[in-house]
């Protein structure tokens, strides 16, 4: 397998006490990478070998537990699930999510996702594979995790400027009324709000950047929808026309 | 309430059951990690809760435990866990020929077992291997490796316990012999401090050997690293597994959309010096195919090496092999006269609760303190309580 030399421009900056981000820059570090060679392991390598101080978040490195988001070249993107070679550029621009807190170069802060998901939640849903095929009968369903894994890609990549609860609670939202149906009148008036179902412009940059294809957008339009067939009044003009 | 404060270096999945068991007992406790939590080991493994079965005819002990773990982990994390059970397979006379003391042995361990049809098998698995010969359900599962310790780590952090991360050990602080403290560098304030311990409880698993060396103490850790292959696709409900003495690649653990074929073993000396050895992806999809024949036509996804945390010293790879996957409390004070230091070494995923008990106990009776552990019957906080 062939080796070349790519250069990584990474953001490096730290915090002070209060949090607050302190001297953003650049830093450029060197190194061969293989073609398997995802972004995470240029990462693991260049804090081994050349700069123990650097930071990025990570754990599963299989796109998985939705730690390592981060800007690609400019694109949201999970470090794990890119491979390097494959960008096809010598250098490669690493930089933290946008709309999320740095605690320091590439890691962020991810519990500005959590306040607005629904209380409650069920992590888990029936398994879609042999679905009505036979099963143990100690079961009454196959188990899957819900598709989403908390990455914040989704929230950093929405255009919405005003204050929205953002496409990964809102996301959530959906699924729980899917996956519990007793529950929609009181999660649709939860996302009936004008900072829930409404802000969103249908941009779709979430369900582009959604790497377990959640489809983020697909669920506001369908809370909307909801939201209608129940009779409710809308909290708010929903925002691609509010934008035209 | 004890007066004692204890520090708990390592942020995986050992340290945060230790870190949640110890302020259950009402001990004031802090932990440190030097990244993101469970970026270690943890975090990359496969995602199998062992019901013990694969264990069962080299240690029934070591099987009976995970039995007991996985009830217990059911009970108070059921969130972070698909409870869809585990099927082995025996694919040729070698494996048919194992299947008498494999039910034994899963008998003998408390492990339940329950033989189905070939046919019923596969209608429940229709992507196996139509050529199996056997086929044995066991209670094994899927564990979210990120969220079941995420769990531990909030609830102990709504329990008053100080956790940081992104903050790597530089040095021990000490009284004569005996151990008073850790010095850490905060990377993210980029500060250097002492946080002063009763206690230390060193819990990094495949890198306790460097953390000891710290305080100038040895200890028998080898990591052994091993290779696992993601593709883009659930190809099965349940954990599938070839029944047949333990190899490599005997394993596919489906998780979410994803299907992992797991796993080899090496030994190396810095858990930190690993890398996918490119031949290990090719013999992942050989392995996978006998139990799934559709699995490497499926989309790649990734590939990746996580260093497990064997207790004892080998130094091939075969020895390393040998080793037993069980787990040591470690009492620095007793073996190498070091006061104020506790490893622990060895064990699994699935085990992190026992293995966390058992260290408190033995904390516990260093530092004169007699609570009794509750982390079987109390149910943890969801893993978004972590972070709000």
């Amino acid at each position: 397998m062939s080796n070349i030399q790519l250069a990584f421009t990474i953001n490096r900056s730290h915090i002070d006490d209060s949090g607050a981000e302190l001297s953003r820059r650049q830093q450029q570090y060197s190194l061969g990478v293989n073609d398997r060679m995802t972004v995470l392991d240029a990462l693991e390598v260049i804090r081994r070998d050349q700069d123990t101080s650097l930071m990025y978040r990570h754990s599963c490195h299989h796109g998985s537990c939705g730690t390592c988001g981060m800007l690609i070249n400019g694109e949201r993107k999970l470090a794990c699930l890119t491979q390097a070679t494959k960008l096809e550029t010598e250098m490669i621009e690493l930089q933290p999510l946008r709309n999320m807190k740095v605690i320091g170069d590439l890691a962020v802060d991810p519990s500005p996702l959590f306040p607005d998901f629904p209380k409650g939640a069920a992590y888990i849903r029936r398994s879609e594979v042999n679905r009505d095929g036979r099963k143990p009968f100690e079961l009454d369903h196959w188990e899957r995790f819900e598709d989403c894994i908390e990455c914040g890609l989704c929230v950093s990549s929405c255009p919405v400027t005003e204050s929205f609860m953002g496409p990964a609670a809102l996301a959530a939202h959906n699924r729980e009324i899917i996956n519990r149906r007793e529950r929609r009148g009181e999660l649709l008036g939860e996302v009936n709000v004008p900072r829930g179902a409404w802000p969103c412009t249908r941009a779709l940059n979430c369900s582009r950047a959604c790497p377990t294809g959640v489809y983020p957008a697909k669920h506001i339009a369908e809370l909307r929808k909801k939201i209608e067939q129940d009779g409710l009044t809308p909290a708010a003009e929903p925002g691609e026309k509010r934008a035209q | 309430m004890s007066k004692h404060h204890v520090v708990v270096i390592g942020g995986g999945g050992t340290g945060g059951a230790i870190i949640h068991d110890l302020r259950l007992r009402g001990i004031e406790a802090t932990l440190v990690e030097r990244g993101e939590l469970t970026s270690g080991t943890t975090g990359r493994h496969h995602g199998q809760l062992h019901c013990g079965a694969r264990y069962a005819v080299k240690d029934r002990a070591i099987a009976r435990e995970c039995m007991e773990e996985t009830y217990i982990l059911k009970r108070i994390a059921r969130e972070s866990l698909e409870a869809n059970y585990g099927l082995f397979v025996a694919l040729n006379d070698e494996d048919e020929e194992h299947v008498p003391i494999f039910i034994q042995s899963c008998v003998e361990s408390g492990i339940p077992t329950k033989e189905v049809p070939v046919k019923h098998a596969l209608e429940m698995e229709p992507n196996l291997n139509p050529d199996i010969r056997r086929a044995i359900m066991v209670p094994d599962g899927t564990i979210d490796a990120w969220r079941l310790p995420l769990q531990f780590f909030a609830s102990a952090r709504h329990n008053g316990a100080g956790i940081h991360t992104f903050t790597p050990v530089t040095g021990f602080r000490s009284s004569g012999k005996a151990i008073t403290g850790v010095q850490v560098y905060d990377l993210k304030t980029r500060r250097e401090f002492t946080i002063a311990a009763d206690l230390v409880i060193n819990a990094t698993g495949a890198w306790a050997g460097q953390v000891t060396k710290m305080a100038d103490v040895e200890i028998p850790i080898t990591p052994g690293p091993g290779t696992m292959v993601a593709v883009r696709k659930r190809l099965a409900n349940m954990v599938i597994s070839h029944l047949h003495p333990a190899g490599d690649g005997d394993i596919i653990v489906p998780q979410r959309g994803l299907s992992i074929i797991g796993t080899t073993q090496y030994r190396t000396d810095d858990p930190d010096d690993i890398a996918v050895p490119e031949e290990d992806i090719s013999e992942m999809y050989r392995c996978a195919d006998m139990l799934i024949p559709t699995f490497s036509s499926q989309k790649y996804h990734a590939a990746w090496i996580a260093a497990r945390p064997l207790a004892g010293a080998a130094s091939t790879a075969d020895d390393a092999r040998n080793l037993s996957r069980d787990f040591n409390v470690v009492d620095h004070g007793e073996i190498d006269g070091r006061e104020g230091l506790v490893s622990v070494i060895g064990g699994k995923a699935t085990v992190l609760r026992a293995m966390a008990e058992q260290t408190v106990d033995a904390a516990c009776v260093k530092l004169g303190i007699t609570e009794c552990c509750t982390t079987a019957e109390t149910a943890l906080l969801p893993h978004r309580a972590y972070s709000t």
